[in-house]
């Protein structure tokens, strides 16, 4: 029961962030927000961070329970 | 007993990587030991190498990965002998694999900032989105980690336009303008996407057209702007990256804004506002530069561009 209702976390946690990115490229494309050079690298490096960050984490912490 | 001179002495010379001598991987540090020469002189040649070209790059890493190191086996050593194990031609095949893939996310990131610089940013921005939710879906299916790279990819090509403000809109190719009256000049400017913009000011009759305004906007390429030098050249300019010359004070680097004339009054005039997003703005007050190849014509004018700045100076000075 526990193997067929298995989450990827690593997919899910990174799904989340990429489209969390598409959110403020969103924003910014449709001139909601204007964001600097500056911000948009802060947001690219962050969520680049969170998704290796967080794979990193939560996939060894799955392979020490395994 | 145990150090570096009586293991040479003791065993025949080995090139191996320096766990001591090292500052990144000990590769000069090996090749100083090998070679018995002192092993700055190995990195200021792998330093001045790759600023030459890169070689140098390539060159430490291969050696990072294929010499072993005197000590502890590290990352390098170990992907060394991964690749001498699987056999030489599989081992450069997966090179080759790893660097098609590396080409490919390059491709991604290169065609969703060129799809955002045409004005497509709102459908990229929705298609980055709709991979997260495939991804964070797929998740309670196995998962698809291999969306993750690709997605990157799109997400940095796509943010890296659109913070830039990349404008390719406008064509692509080479615009030459040689308007003859002020009225022929469009209210909106000239406008190209990527390519090569020339306006060339100089068939005017400035006697009349006392006073000329003029919009250039080229997304990624060279404008360049030529106007007579007895008129005065006032205006804001922009280059979001590259190099702007203006009536000959020159700026490089990026944001490199000028602000032209000091808002001087004088006429003839021409009041400018250009703007580059990727590339080189010139604004060339000059009766003889050559349209074909400004700066290696008649006038030293890349080289030396005293003239220009004393031009502006006189005219925007007298009127």
């Amino acid at each position: 029961m526990r193997d067929r209702l298995r989450v990827d976390r690593v997919s899910l946690s990174s799904g989340v962030v990429i489209a969390a990115t598409g959110v403020v490229l969103l924003l910014d494309s449709s001139g909601a927000v204007d964001l600097a050079p500056g911000w948009m690298a802060v947001a690219l490096t962050g969520a680049v961070g969170a998704i290796l960050l967080l794979g990193g984490l939560l996939d060894g912490g799955e392979k020490r329970h395994d | 007993m145990n150090d570096d001179t009586s293991t040479q002495t003791a065993q025949p010379r080995r090139l191996r990587r320096s766990s001591r001598d090292r500052l990144l991987l000990g590769v000069a540090g090996g090749l100083g030991r090998y070679f018995r020469i002192d092993p700055v002189i190995f990195r200021i040649g792998f330093g001045v190498s790759i600023l030459i070209g890169g070689l140098g790059a390539l060159a430490y890493l291969l050696l990072a990965i294929f010499v072993p190191t005197d000590g502890d086996p590290d990352w390098a050593e170990r992907i060394g002998d991964r690749l001498r194990s699987r056999g030489l031609w599989r081992a450069l095949g997966l090179i080759a694999v790893g660097a098609l893939a590396l080409a490919g996310l390059f491709a991604l990131a290169g065609g969703a900032a060129f799809a955002v610089a045409l004005g497509w940013g709102v459908p990229v921005a929705i298609a980055v989105i709709s991979v997260g939710a495939l991804l964070a879906l797929t998740a309670f299916r196995g998962g698809a980690r291999w969306l993750i790279a690709p997605a990157v990819a799109i997400a940095i090509g796509a943010g890296a336009a659109a913070a830039a403000d990349l404008d390719f809109r406008g064509g692509i190719g080479e615009r030459e303008y040689t308007p003859t009256s002020a009225a022929s000049i469009p209210a909106d400017g000239y406008r190209l996407g990527v390519g090569r913009l020339i306006v060339d000011l100089r068939h005017l009759d400035w006697n009349r057209d006392r006073i000329v305004r003029l919009k250039v906007d080229l997304g990624a390429g060279q404008a360049n702007v030529f106007v007579p030098r007895r008129v005065c050249v006032v205006g804001d300019t922009h280059v979001g990256a590259g190099e702007s010359e203006i009536v000959g004070e020159l700026n490089d680097g990026f944001d490199v804004d000028h602000g032209a004339g000091s808002d001087s009054s004088a006429v003839p005039r021409l009041q400018i506002d250009a703007e580059v997003d990727v590339g080189q703005l010139r604004v060339i007050n000059s009766d003889t530069a050559s349209v074909d190849n400004p700066g290696y014509g008649p006038d030293p004018l890349h080289e030396d561009t005293a003239p220009l700045r004393a031009a502006e100076a006189t005219a925007c000075a007298t009127g």
